[in-house]
């Protein structure tokens, strides 16, 4: 009897290890998927198919490869558009803007993941872990829905970039507080008092010709106070602008609702804060006349020394302080971007959010899907956003970032945290690309002097409310 | 002596080895029957052009006659007749466009047919370093169109550019070029006439080095001044080439997108947009499809219309020479 029971314990242990065998494929029956995606041309993306590479294993036992394909960021929009309406079904995964989440939801090419949410308590795990301005922005369509159809690859958001050198050194500290009666911020609870104000007083002190004093020497070139993004491409004017528009209390056309754009987006509050934007700018370098001062420009010209602080997004500090390429990396210091100096003293901050969520296609088959979303989880996993943080990136899980060891990693990385709590969003909607062009053409005129900040803006509410009435989106 | 009489073959003997492989070889040497083997072998470039060219010209005049955005897959296109060309004509925003690339047009060419003319009258003679020289002064049009968009950008950068780095030296105060629309303008066809001089140079050069020699020695003998020589001998032999210079470059620089797309963007606000770029933005920013393609149609047929003006020329400069 016992030798039976031993034979039949042995015979359902082979059986099990056969079944357990059978649910990994062998190396015979492994698959080789390769799962295309588009992505910018930065460091978030690389670093992100170099840890891929270096350390991916397909749990389904399938041969799986990651290819990126990089694209440069100013035309990264028409790229990914004409692939998505050429048919050419080339990716099978794309890292995509927030903004065009409507665009191309609506368009049928982006994968609703509700259902593969609900059945994955891993994926519910990652959700739950998602800051909830993340959830809002990046994942879901319409506008703070439920309806997800992204994560975060890399969440972003705009911090200022100083001269640690020029901003702490004792003299001009003196000078400028002797000069403007304000302290010159050199310390993180410094800058957290920094309004726009002091931007202009900033840019000003700062403005220095060739052979004039500057920190403890003498600047070799013409030196210029402040700089922050006024480029014709892309988004990169609005994002600049939108964010002094919400922090002085004005707004842009808000998607959750069927309200007209005019009276909103040409308010004397937003007139008054693009006026303010265009003025800042008699104290940034040269370029910011020529509407070409994007963010690529204020980087480079940050980090060849021409300019004191600039507002930028995070994803571009890294560069900052490698001093293969930055003549300013052991000199900078990050702190968050000015706000907007209220009548009862208190700093009114907001910003537009940065960052990309990833998406899938709707051509996948489901074998390529459940691939796809295996890498999510893996590019979300702690380990790995750990890695990715301590190499220069940001995370949008909260058991990371609320990681007292989180600011450590990086010297950004506490602006980049204190900022989530006041971050909006531009536009969803599948307009979106049409309005955006619009207004930074107009916002390009301003910024050249050709029109005035009322003109511009009185210009973009009219042809918001010709397209939006066209779509059927307001009354 | 050997008997030439034909051997006759018996019937039976031909019919009696068919070949298992007739059928093949008779096809395969039907096709290749000299008669069309000339057809043949340019199929493979015919069945090209039409799926890459003449496909989607004809596919494209078809939806110039729909509202569609080709972002939409679940979409379908909806007829709207001429809609999309009138709009195009009435568009006022077209018409500014086509104002810019005029202007660019008559700037650059003018600005290419002085100094080509310069140039080749440089060359037309020979001094130390020529050959080199020439080399040198060819190499800008072996560039590609973007790359120099991107060099000119960076030669007119404010902070860090080298020109405007040598008008401060004189000025003391920074110079900024892309700044308002009359410089930016200046800017492209600077950037377009330092790439395509090199071009209208060797035309006109063909033309200089062709004029027989005793014309100018019998000139010398006559006493006639240096512009009357060019009036009477140099002039009429480059006219024609001049002409085909002129007409050449304006075809090529109605159509220019690469230089104003990466220097400018278009800006500052849409100055230096060309009918070229904001045909790009409307197919591949706005997704206006269909009024893309009635535009690109409008483009077609002014290029159209030039390129008849170029034929007739050539086909009048061979009447002249023969």
């Amino acid at each position: 009897m016992r030798g039976l029971q031993a034979g039949f314990a042995a015979l359902a242990v082979t059986a099990g290890a056969a079944l357990a065998g059978a649910a990994v494929p062998t190396p015979a029956d492994a698959k080789d998927i390769i799962i295309n995606m588009a992505a910018p041309d930065w460091l978030p993306t690389r670093f992100m198919q170099e840890e891929f590479n270096r350390t991916y294993h397909a749990k389904s036992g399938n041969n799986v490869k990651l290819v990126i394909d990089f694209i440069p960021w100013p035309s990264f929009y028409q790229r990914v558009a004409a692939s998505l309406s050429s048919g050419e079904k080339k990716y099978q995964m794309l890292v995509t803007d927030s903004q065009w989440l409507g665009d191309f939801v609506e368009g049928g090419h982006y994968l609703k993941l509700n259902k593969y949410i609900d059945k994955d308590p891993e994926l519910q795990a990652v959700l739950a872990d998602m800051h909830q301005v993340l959830k809002d922005t990046s994942s879901s369509y319409p506008y703070k829905s439920h309806n997800y159809y992204g994560f975060p690859q890399f969440p972003d958001n705009l911090i200022t970039f100083y001269r640690t050198d020029l901003f702490c050194n004792k003299t001009e500290r003196a000078n400028f507080l002797a000069k403007y009666k304000k302290t010159l911020p050199c310390y993180y609870n410094e800058w957290e008092q920094a309004d726009w104000d002091l931007w202009a007083d900033i840019g000003e002190f700062f403005h220095r010709k060739k052979g004039d004093k500057l920190g403890d020497g003498v600047a070799d070139d013409d030196f210029y106070g402040i700089a922050y993004q006024a480029g014709k491409g892309y988004d990169f004017s609005s994002m600049q602008i939108n964010t002094l528009v919400w922090e002085a209390g004005g707004n842009i056309w808000d998607e959750t609702n069927t309200k007209p754009a005019s009276g909103v987006v040409n308010s004397p509050i937003a007139v008054k804060a693009l006026e303010r934007y265009l003025d800042l700018l008699k104290w940034a370098p040269p370029v910011a006349k020529t509407g070409q001062m994007d963010i690529f420009v204020v980087q480079d010209l940050y980090m060849q020394g021409k300019v004191a602080a600039v507002v930028d997004w995070v994803g571009l500090a890294g560069p900052v302080i490698d001093p293969k390429v930055s003549k300013v990396a052991d000199k900078s210091g990050f702190a968050q971007a000015p706000g907007w100096r209220k009548p009862d003293g208190s700093i009114n901050r907001f910003a537009n959010i940065g960052g990309q969520p990833f998406v899938l296609t709707t051509w996948n088959s489901d074998e390529v899907v459940h691939e796809c979303l295996e890498i999510v989880k893996w590019w979300l996993s702690k380990p790995v956003q750990v890695n990715f943080a301590k190499s220069g990136g940001q995370s949008g899980l909260l058991s990371v970032i609320q990681d007292p060891a989180y600011f450590t990693y990086k010297p950004w990385n506490r602006a980049f945290v204190d900022n989530y709590q006041w971050q909006k969003d531009i536009w969803h909607i599948p307009e979106f690309f049409p309005l955006l062009t619009e207004q930074q053409e107009q916002f390009d005129k301003a910024i050249t002097g050709q029109i005035s900040a009322k003109q511009a803006l009185d210009t973009v509410a009219a042809y918001q409310d010709k397209t939006l009435k066209e779509a059927g989106r307001i009354n | 002596m050997t008997s030439l009489t034909p051997v006759q073959i018996p019937p039976q003997t031909i019919a009696a080895a068919p070949s298992p492989r007739r059928s093949a070889r008779g096809f395969l040497g039907w096709l290749m029957a000299p008669e069309r083997r000339g057809p043949m072998l340019v199929a493979p470039a015919i069945a090209t052009l039409i799926v890459v060219n003449i496909f989607p010209l004809l596919w494209s005049y078809g939806l110039s006659f729909f509202s569609y955005n080709a972002k939409y897959i679940n979409r379908p296109p909806r007829w709207i007749g001429l809609d999309n060309y009138v709009d195009a004509f009435t568009d006022p925003e077209v018409w500014d466009r086509f104002t810019n690339t005029a202007v660019i047009v008559i700037g650059s060419v003018a600005v290419q047919l002085v100094v080509g003319f310069l140039l080749a009258l440089l060359f037309a003679r020979e001094f130390p370093l020529r050959r080199y020289l020439l080399m040198l002064v060819l190499a800008p049009m072996m560039l590609s169109l973007s790359a120099v968009g991107v060099f000119f950008k960076l030669f007119y950068e404010p902070t860090l550019g080298f020109i405007p780095r040598i008008v401060q030296t004189f000025t003391g105060v920074p110079f900024v070029i892309l700044d308002t629309p009359t410089k930016a303008i200046i800017a492209i066809i600077c950037a377009d006439a330092w790439m395509w001089s090199p071009f209208v140079m060797l035309l006109v050069l063909a033309g200089l080095v062709s004029v027989p020699k005793y014309l100018y020695e019998a000139a010398e003998i006559d006493r006639a001044s240096t512009w009357r020589r060019f009036r009477t001998i140099t002039f009429p032999y480059i006219r024609s080439l001049l002409l085909l210079a002129l007409l050449f470059r304006t075809i090529e620089t109605f159509k220019i997108f690469d230089v104003p797309y990466v220097l400018t963007e278009g800006g500052p606000g849409t100055s230096t947009e060309t009918i070229s770029v904001y045909l790009f933005r409307l197919a591949f920013n706005y997704f206006r499809t269909g009024r893309a393609s009635a535009l690109g149609y409008i483009v077609l047929f002014g290029v159209i219309v030039l390129t008849s003006l170029y034929l007739y020329a050539i086909q009048t400069r061979r009447s002249e020479a023969g």
